[in-house]
């Protein structure tokens, strides 16, 4: 049966999609819902972990205000459903014969005990495509291993490059863990789509490392091929690169500024410009010139070069100064200059929700611009606010039986 | 059923650097024909980085690739481009408006050759707006989207990491929006152009920070690698040269478990420690004392007899971890491959090949293969892609190499 096509301004059909993510996967089916595909998150009657989860807005907890719940489920909508008890598991089949797709992030074996692995719920649905990312994939001796944003940093090696040289490695600050499996989980699930109702194919299983997808998102570090080739081991560099020369960000007059200078002809300008401001003959030597491979071997005197030029100036001196020149200078911001930048702006990636509890936000969902398409606004959902919706007007449950599913602890 | 899931869609990919090619091989490792367009006058310089084996990290980023020389700047070249777009679904590209104007291979000019194309248009900063013709690297977007404002200790400048940040996040987006614009496509009839920027896809990943920003003004802290809701969370130093353990403890059950993979330390009992709250209020001494043992062991011994004990813990993988690790064995993650030697000046062809490592892709997908592919050198698909798919006379082929339009 084919899907209904995307509603007008909307990316993907209407694919109803079954979230029990957790934090490995739960950005997967909200990139999915934002961009059309009808998400229902699936949360214990007490409430998804992310809802106690701070910061909160207001600064106090409540359910209702965590940002960190209200941005990670923009567009879905909400039941409660106990999948520890039999009835509440037999709502969730009867659910998943409705679903396109399913994203999950239990520990190994979870479901599968509680017979809603992908084999149980594909057998009335063979159209079903399940994906799961966990930490470190559904098999190998670490698959019952335990892990946490933290522990998903430094199992994958992301960490060993964050930091300080002289000082331990680090973990960004955003929750970096929560992105890589789950964006590829995202387009593993559309592409066993496409090929489900392109070209007639079944739905299949998806099997997701959190750990393989971390290690690719820092592929341009090659540490096992360093490994292989030098037995050497990637190390941290502070806020600069030790890949291109010079990379990252540098202290200037009024704080710091970023610039990243790759081509032989990128270099060719900064060099210049840095001898024209600094008079330093030494940045015109010959042995700098070329590709990023000449400069290698000379990091700390280009560095340093580098600093004695930047310090001369703002931040916006040589971000709008170093632009004209076809050189990449950019400003280091905080969360505070992001709502207000006017490249976002005009990328159209914010996104104005109204949210009952948590009131008018600007939210950065726009990863995409297009004049075609754009994100849905839903507010994240109120914990089982659409449990009538889904369970009485869809499932054919009495209002009444509600009440009793309420009380017995399924919803 | 063995199809691949994306087999019978082409993309023509034209754009070096990290993200463009990787949507380029993630499309590819599931069955899309990528013929990636590609000049040996003006090399990707990605194949310099690493600089120490030049190309050989290239097979992450190129894999599962049609790969053609083919000089677009030149009036030929530009036409055989326009014919290679008349058979192609998607065309993606990290070009600038300008320069694709200046080539006249701009998107309203590509749809006029194929009416159905889906545009992917990857940018830095976006493709409006005051800064629409301002450059930006992905490494560097970690500082713009203020991520790196929000990492390291709080009294110290911020961190930043020594990759290409959110290059990975926008080529693992356009994966997303390709597939759905063809489903779009498919259903509705209507193609479409997209856009992406390095910027916007690294400020996704602030998300809560900035909510929490616009509703309560806070700035986002630097924690360290403490965490608000689990402690002991951290790295600890282990045997060997920068060698560290990380423990993330988030109930009382694996506090208790903690301490007794621990054999039960006294200091485990002291009044300090009692309570989440006490542990919480006294991180210092207790991480102190959590350093004291673990400096004891390899990184690899203290995790295991934590995992073992169900708390979580990972080395901090070091390349040599990787390489050897037994759990990416068992998964196949690393596989060999041919790579060729960089050198300015010389046509690829030229270059002598050499022995590296590259992954698999980190998803498996039970009903349809999901592969690497073949690693081709630049231009290797010439004669595939002009011969047979263009029906280009193989003389032609020949002259246009000569005159270094094909080349």
């Amino acid at each position: 049966m084919e899907p209904q096509p995307p509603a007008d301004g909307s990316l993907l059909p209407p694919y109803r999609i079954l979230d029990l993510a957790g934090g490995p996967g739960v950005f997967c089916a909200k990139l999915l819902a934002d961009y059309g595909a009808d998400v229902i998150k699936v949360e214990p009657p007490s409430g998804d972990y992310g809802r106690s989860k701070g910061p909160f807005l207001g600064d106090e907890p409540h359910p209702e205000k965590s940002a960190y719940f209200l941005y990670y489920n923009t567009n879905k909508k909400s039941v409660t459903l106990n999948l520890e008890t039999e009835l509440g598991r037999a709502i969730f089949k009867r659910l998943a014969a409705t679903a396109d797709a399913v994203v999950e992030s239990f520990p190994v074996g979870y479901l599968k005990g509680l017979g809603l692995d992908y084999e149980s719920l594909s057998e009335a649905n063979p159209g079903l495509v399940m994906a799961s990312v966990t930490a470190f994939g559904q098999d190998g001796p670490w698959n019952e291993y335990k892990s946490s944003d933290l522990i998903a940093m430094a199992a994958s090696g992301y960490m060993q490059i964050t930091g300080d040289p002289d000082g331990p490695p680090m973990r960004q600050g955003n929750e970096q863990s929560h992105f890589p499996g789950a964006q590829y989980a995202a387009v593993a699930i559309l592409a066993a789509l496409y090929h489900r109702d392109a070209a007639g194919g079944t739905g299949q299983y998806i099997d997701v490392s959190q750990q393989e997808s971390l290690i690719t998102y820092y592929s341009d570090a090659h540490p096992a091929v360093l490994w292989m080739q030098l037995e050497q081991n990637v190390t941290r560099v502070g806020t600069n690169s030790t890949l291109v020369i010079p990379l990252g960000a540098y202290p200037c007059r009024d704080g710091w500024i970023s610039a990243g200078v790759i081509t032989p002809r990128e270099w060719e300008g900064l060099s210049q410009w840095i001898y024209e401001v600094t008079g330093n003959e030494e940045v015109l030597n010959e042995q700098y010139k070329g590709g990023n491979q000449e400069r290698a071997p000379h990091i700390d005197i280009i560095s340093a070069m580098f600093m004695d030029f930047t310090m001369r100036f703002t931040a916006d001196y040589l971000f709008h100064e170093g632009q004209k020149r076809n050189l990449v200078f950019i400003p280091v911001n905080n969360v505070a200059d992001l709502p207000e930048d006017p490249q976002l702006e005009a990328s159209n990636l914010w996104t104005e929700i109204e949210h009952p509890q948590a009131g008018v936000l600007k939210y950065p969902l726009g990863v995409f611009n297009s004049d075609e398409i754009a994100p849905s606004a839903v507010p994240a959902p109120l914990l089982g606010q659409h449990n009538e919706a889904i369970f009485c007007e869809e499932l054919g449950y009495r209002k009444e039986d509600l009440a009793f599913l309420r009380s017995a602890g399924v919803i | 059923m063995t199809n691949k899931a994306l087999a019978g869609i082409r993309v023509v990919e034209l754009g070096p650097y990290v993200a463009l090619p990787l949507t380029g091989r993630i499309l590819g490792s599931m069955g899309a024909e990528i013929i990636k367009v590609e000049t040996n006058k003006v090399l990707d310089e990605m194949a310099f980085i690493p600089a120490w084996s030049k190309g050989a990290g290239q097979p992450d980023f190129q894999s599962a690739k049609k790969r053609i020389t083919l000089d677009v700047r030149t009036p030929e070249g530009r036409d055989i481009f326009m014919e290679l777009i008349k058979t192609a679904d998607v065309f993606m590209t990290n070009f600038r408006r300008n320069i694709l104007e200046r080539w006249g291979i701009d998107f309203p000019q590509i749809r006029e050759v194929r009416p159905d194309i889906i545009n992917m248009w990857q940018t830095g900063l976006g493709g409006h707006g005051p800064y629409y013709t301002y450059k930006s690297y992905g490494i560097l977007v970690q500082h713009m989207s203020g991520v790196s404002m929000m990492s390291g200790s709080p009294d110290a400048p911020p961190v930043a990491t020594n990759s290409s940040y959110s290059d990975y996040h926008t080529g693992v987006f356009q994966p997303v929006a390709i597939i759905g614009a063809l489903m779009r496509r498919r259903l509705t009839g209507k193609p479409i152009t997209l856009e992406s920027s390095i910027f916007s896809s690294g400020t996704i990943t602030a998300g809560p920070s900035i909510l929490d920003y616009q509703a309560n003004g806070n700035h986002p802290q630097r924690l360290d690698n403490r965490d608000r809701s689990a402690v002991p969370h951290g790295v600890y130093p282990c045997q060997g040269e920068d060698r560290f353990c990380a423990i993330a403890v988030y109930s009382d059950q694996e506090w208790n478990d903690f301490c007794q993979a621990m054999g039960d330390p006294p200091w485990c009992q002291m009044p300090e420690y009692a309570t989440a709250i006490d542990r919480s209020r006294n991180q210092d001494s207790l991480d102190e004392n959590i350093s004291v043992w673990t400096s004891q062991f390899t990184a690899d011994v203290v995790m295991s007899k934590l995992q073992q004990n169900g708390v979580p813990a990972s080395v901090v993988s070091q390349g040599e971890d990787l390489y050897d690790s037994p759990h990416l064995k068992a998964r196949g993650f690393y596989r060999p491959t041919p790579y060729y030697v960089a050198e300015r000046g010389t046509a690829a062809f030229q270059w002598e090949e050499g022995t590296s490592l590259s992954w698999n892709m980190p998803f498996r997908m039970s009903g349809t293969p999901v592969d690497s592919g073949h690693y081709s050198n630049i231009g290797e698909d010439n004669s595939y892609v002009f011969e047979e798919l263009l029906g280009m006379e193989p003389e032609k082929v020949k002259a246009l190499a000569d005159q270094e339009v094909i080349f």
